[in-house]
């Protein structure tokens, strides 16, 4: 085979960027032949509307996600993930809103379960956040370059983040489900049986909770609890946070006898602050009964009571799907990640398509 | 011959009967007396009583009546139904405040799409989305559309400090509101 030619390559590189396709790193140019073997791994039309957003006027086909995909550096049998992902994404009520928009710069959370992993060679070990590895890094890419190309939201313009998210558009998780002691995030999400599945929700930002020394469960869990429930991140009565926890934590609830359910109720109960604690971080709102417009997201409270006391308790999750548990990373070190929910998790997962 | 590099925009193979027309700017009404002013809240913090203030001296200035609407998503552009209602009872439109990402484009394609329906719009962005406004009413088919300023931010006000903000707001409403223009 003769070598391919690396200022052609350059050229057809510095060509995408100045069409202003990329989102700063360079594009895989991408030919018919190319997309061509994305579109053949999939029984979907290739005219087929996988998501519009209305406010812009633009529609995202099945051809146009498999350009983005390839430019963004997936081999074409990744290309159902990519649909999948997208799919997941799309049913997000911020993303079909205006998160792509916001100043929030919300970045996706893409989580990959099943035989999908091992088949395509995703990362399900040490250094689940990446870099490092193929699919964990383009897939979320090409969600970014469809985002950018299919819908036209480009920063500065209808892409206002004010700082963003560090990592957008890179966070692909493949669960750690064979040191996982509980089912897959699939399963919580609607597609069990060990089935291929992608589960995507958007997220504002993570911190870790490093609590390798603590011998009680309980201990821990309060360490969790602590960093859920600060302040700074709450901006409406109720939020959302996925736990990636470590396989070393998740075991080690497990062993206590917790099942994922126990693990998300306990949270569940103690995440919060005193309607005093937000009242003196200026957040007195997000305690109030009467928070937003009728339906509006986080409206949490019909009723209109008497002004609530500074003692009183104000918890800021709601139920299993404001709290999704999944496992990642090695088992080298018990530390873990709390993810914020930018709006809330729709609490359903995709299965990978196959050809029909 | 050498393969093409393909556009993933989707936007390069677009038929040209696919762009979107030029949106007509609605004729303005000489004077404001008398007038019907629908205001369309947006829900962002302050945007109430800002709007409400703005109402408050259009009908102590002119003798307007005012009907207040709720936006039911900040993020998005209203739908057609309510732009019909809107239409029907408002003489004028008065709509923000633009101060995010998304709400500051939806308030631009609110204002654009009642102009095409026959309604003048006066829409209130802050002044740090006004790329943002531009880039919507421009896609919408009108570039150039011209809407008030004020400065940011607005959520962050007093009570009195957003009763100024409506009151130096205000001249540029009318304006927008009664003088012809392209």
């Amino acid at each position: 085979m003769t070598p391919p030619d690396p200022d052609e390559a350059q050229r057809a590189i510095e060509y995408c960027y100045d069409q202003g396709w990329s989102d700063g790193l360079p594009l895989v140019p991408a030919s018919a032949p190319l997309v061509e073997s994305f579109l053949a791994t999939t029984g979907k039309d290739p005219d087929e509307i996988i998501g519009s957003l209305e406010q812009v006027g633009r529609d995202c086909t099945v051809y146009l996600a498999a350009v983005n995909a390839a430019m963004a550096g997936c081999r074409p049998e990744y290309f159902p993930v990519v649909l999948a992902a997208f799919e997941a994404l799309m049913r997000e009520r911020a993303a079909r809103g205006g998160g792509f928009q916001s100043t929030s710069g919300p970045a996706p959370l893409i989580v990959v379960n099943g035989p999908v992993r091992q088949r395509l060679g995703f990362n399900t070990a040490g250094g689940a956040f990446g870099p490092g590895f193929r699919p964990n890094m383009t897939i979320p890419r090409a969600i970014g370059l469809i985002v950018r190309n299919a819908f036209g939201i480009h920063p500065h313009v209808f892409e206002q983040a004010t700082q963003g998210v560090p990592g957008r558009w890179s966070i692909c998780v493949a669960e750690n489900e064979e040191e996982s002691p509980w089912g897959p995030l699939a399963a919580d999400g609607g597609v069990g049986g060990g089935v291929s599945a992608v589960s995507t929700t958007l997220t504002r930002t993570m911190e870790f909770v490093d609590n390798r020394h603590a011998p009680d469960p309980e201990d821990v869990l309060r360490d969790f609890q602590d960093t859920i429930s600060r302040t700074g991140s709450q901006i409406f009565p109720k939020s959302a946070v996925a736990l990636v926890l470590c396989p070393e934590h998740a075991q080690m609830f497990a062993a206590a006898g917790m099942s994922k359910a126990e693990v998300q109720n306990w949270l569940l109960e103690r995440s919060g602050r005193t309607v005093g604690e937000f009242r003196r971080a200026g957040k007195a709102e997000v305690t109030s009964r009467r928070f937003g417009p009728p339906g509006a997201a986080g409206a949490g409270h019909a009723d209109d009571g008497p002004p609530r006391a500074d003692d009183e308790f104000h918890p800021i999750l709601s139920g299993p799907q404001s709290i999704p548990i999944i496992v990642a990373g090695a088992k080298n070190a018990a530390i873990s990640m709390v993810v914020r929910i930018f709006g809330e998790w729709s609490g359903t997962s995709v299965p990978v398509g196959d050809k029909q | 011959m050498p393969n093409a590099i393909l556009d993933p925009t989707g936007t390069a193979t677009a038929s040209p009967g696919s762009a979107r027309p030029a949106a007509a700017r609605a004729p303005r009404p000489a004077s404001l007396d008398g007038a019907r002013v629908g205001l369309l809240i947006n829900t962002k913090t302050n945007a109430r009583p800002f709007l409400a203030e703005v109402g408050r001296l259009l009908a102590e200035r002119y003798g307007v009546t005012v009907t207040t609407r709720t936006k039911t998503n900040f993020a998005v552009p209203e739908p057609e139904d309510v732009i019909k209602e809107l239409a029907r009872e408002s003489d004028v439109v008065v709509t923000g405040v633009g101060d995010c990402g998304s709400c500051s484009a939806a308030a631009a394609a609110d204002g654009v799409v009642l102009e095409a329906a026959g309604v003048p719009v006066a829409v209130i962005v802050t002044d740090s989305f006004r790329a943002t406004a531009d880039a919507m009413a421009a896609l919408r088919g009108a570039p150039g559309y011209r809407y008030a300023v004020t400065a940011h931010p607005v959520a962050v006000l007093e009570e009195e400090q957003v009763k100024d903000r409506a009151a130096q707001v205000l001249d540029d409403v009318v304006a927008l509101l009664t003088q012809p223009g392209e």
